[in-house]
């Protein structure tokens, strides 16, 4: 279980993580989504207790990170970025390793590196040296790191970054399997993944959580709305104002294509269908229409329209 | 110290996965045995034994391998665990970090003293080739060897401080050299100064002076105090400096 409430993380002169509060519950698997330094490995830095928050407090497994960070330690699997391991190691050395300095008895080391190999697909690798591993290889290490003390938390910064498809999707196998017995919070910008692994998803935009949701949810909403494209000529300003009296169209976003042409991009509730009434206000105003139609919203739109940039937009319009 | 034995496990395991070890060690014991080499010259030309261990100990030569000895150790401790990562992946397991600074000092300790180990064949090679007359006093032996572990841990302390503050081996390396340059050279100060206060603090720290003593088999309480202090400060700092995490 983590609980984050009101947690801050300042950088001097910057604002890693500002003010976010979010509850992940018992053998749950949350997705942490969020575009590249929106903050998401800094919060998972904190929740390791790797480093301090600057402000607010962040409990896992009920105990609060700051003030006891061994309590913490002992109860989670953290796997940091880029999966970092110690190169000239041999895989059953480096488990080894670890499971003493993570306190596993002397007596369960053994069947405890066995167990682990096994679900990570390690079984036969384990006399390689990780340095001349592949890279998919040195994530499942780095996963069976994670995993050998039994911890009951799990915190993933990006397990599945720099894989081959195959890979990832043994990866994605893993995790699902793990999360029958784990609590699990996974960051990750590929959303395919979250939509087939997550059971909830966190959406976090320049330290801010922008969206918070069960993903079957955030998918339906988004399903529920659409986009339609119009590609017409005419006064431009005529059909901007035509356009924003149609109720059910929520946004236009216009662009210029070239001679003459203007590119619509409205967004609409799916459950309304305004294509017909924008053929008859082209018709009755002899607008030239070339292109009307709708295409359905996916987790991505959602994902971009709530964290791309500000000034990405300016430009596009 | 949950954690320690593992930790220095593992570091004593690592210097014998890593090519700089093994440089270092042949490095160190070729240029010993130079040392040793024109030492018994001196010896078969009549100098009077009894000043042997006070020769390898006090030579400058003794100095600038120590020179290149402890900065190759002690470079890679902390600046690649934090170049590669790793360092996250340890101080997020549950040991404490002065755990973590205290097996890696003790692991690179060890190995120092691992290093120095061949070298008492000299002395045995002496003894058993000077069959007339025994040149050498062995509690003088024992006192040298001491004075070499406290300074090479005072030394080893300033190079794992060096490699905590920096993120580069090189860089730390280089900062490492400097400070026990910086350290070796105040035994120079009276060639710079007539003040005779700064001429006898300088004694005081003077290395070089010091294990002269030692090899000499005068132990003063003086060196064991400065070095055993001056230890825990630069590992002290270690520690604070690791606890700071300030280099994100």
């Amino acid at each position: 279980m983590i609980t984050v409430s009101h947690l801050t993380k300042k950088y001097p002169g910057r604002l890693a993580v500002n003010d976010i509060s979010f509850h992940v519950g018992h053998r749950e698997i949350v997705g942490f989504l969020g575009p590249n330094g929106s903050g998401k490995t800094t919060t998972m830095r904190i929740l390791s207790g790797y480093m301090p928050a600057t402000g607010g407090t962040a409990k896992v497994a009920g105990y609060e990170v700051h003030r006891f960070p061994m309590e913490v330690r002992k109860r989670i699997g953290y796997l940091p970025e880029n999966c970092p391991l110690y190169p000239d190691m041999r895989v059953d050395e480096y488990l080894k390793f670890r499971a003493s300095l993570k306190g596993v008895p002397r007596k369960r080391r053994r069947s405890r590196m066995d167990e682990v190999k096994e679900l990570c697909g390690l079984t036969e690798t384990g006399a390689r040296i990780i340095g001349q591993l592949s890279k998919g290889y040195r994530q499942r290490v780095g996963l069976a790191e994670a995993l050998i003390h039994e911890p009951e938390t799990l915190i993933l910064d990006e397990p599945t970054i720099g894989l081959d498809p195959n890979q990832i999707r043994q990866v994605r196998q893993l995790i699902q399997q793990l999360g029958q017995h784990h609590t699990i919070l996974l960051s990750t910008h590929i959303l395919s993944e979250v939509e087939t692994t997550c059971r909830r998803v966190l959406i976090i935009k320049d330290g801010q959580i922008v969206a918070s949701d069960v993903t079957d949810r955030l998918i339906r909403r988004m399903k529920g709305s659409a986009r339609i494209i119009v590609e017409i000529k005419g006064d431009s300003e005529k059909i901007n104002q035509t356009f924003s009296f149609v109720p059910s169209i929520e946004e236009i976003n216009a662009e210029e294509i070239g001679g003459g042409w203007m590119r619509y991009t409205l967004s609409c509730p799916r459950s309304v269908d305004p294509r017909a009434s924008l053929f008859e206000m082209a018709a009755q105003h002899r607008w030239l229409l070339r292109e009307l139609h709708m295409e359905p919203g996916t987790l991505e739109d959602l994902f971009v329209s709530l964290t791309a940039p500000e000034n990405v937009e300016e430009q596009k319009k | 110290m949950t954690g320690f034995w593992s930790l220095w496990k593992k570091e004593m395991g690592s210097y014998f996965h890593s090519p700089i070890a093994y440089t270092t060690m042949t490095f160190f014991l070729v240029a010993m045995g130079i040392i040793f080499y024109f030492l018994t010259l001196l010896l078969t030309a009549g100098v009077p034994g009894a000043g042997v261990i006070h020769l390898i100990f006090g030579s400058p030569f003794y100095w600038m391998t120590q020179m290149v000895v402890v900065p190759l150790l002690t470079m890679r401790l902390f600046a690649e665990e934090r170049r590669m990562g790793t360092l996250e992946t340890l101080l997020t397991a549950p040991v404490a970090d002065h755990t973590v600074v205290f097996a890696k000092f003790a692991g690179v300790l060890a190995f120092f003293a691992l290093i120095w180990a061949p070298t008492l064949l000299f002395f045995a090679g002496l003894h058993l080739l000077s069959a007339e007359m025994p040149p050498l006093d062995y509690g003088v032996l024992v006192s040298a060897y001491f004075g070499v572990l406290l300074m090479g841990g005072f030394f080893l302390s300033i190079g794992i401080f060096c490699s905590i503050s920096s993120s580069n081996q090189i860089i730390a390396a280089i900062y490492c050299f400097v400070m026990m340059l910086a350290v070796y050279m105040s035994g120079f100060t009276e060639y710079l100064t007539y003040e005779r206060e700064l001429i006898e603090l300088a004694r005081l720290i003077s290395p070089q002076r010091h294990l002269g003593e030692f090899s000499r088999g005068i132990i003063d309480t003086r060196p064991v105090v400065m070095c055993l202090t001056g230890t825990a400060f630069f590992l002290f700092t270690s520690i604070r400096i690791l606890d700071s995490r300030q280099w994100k």
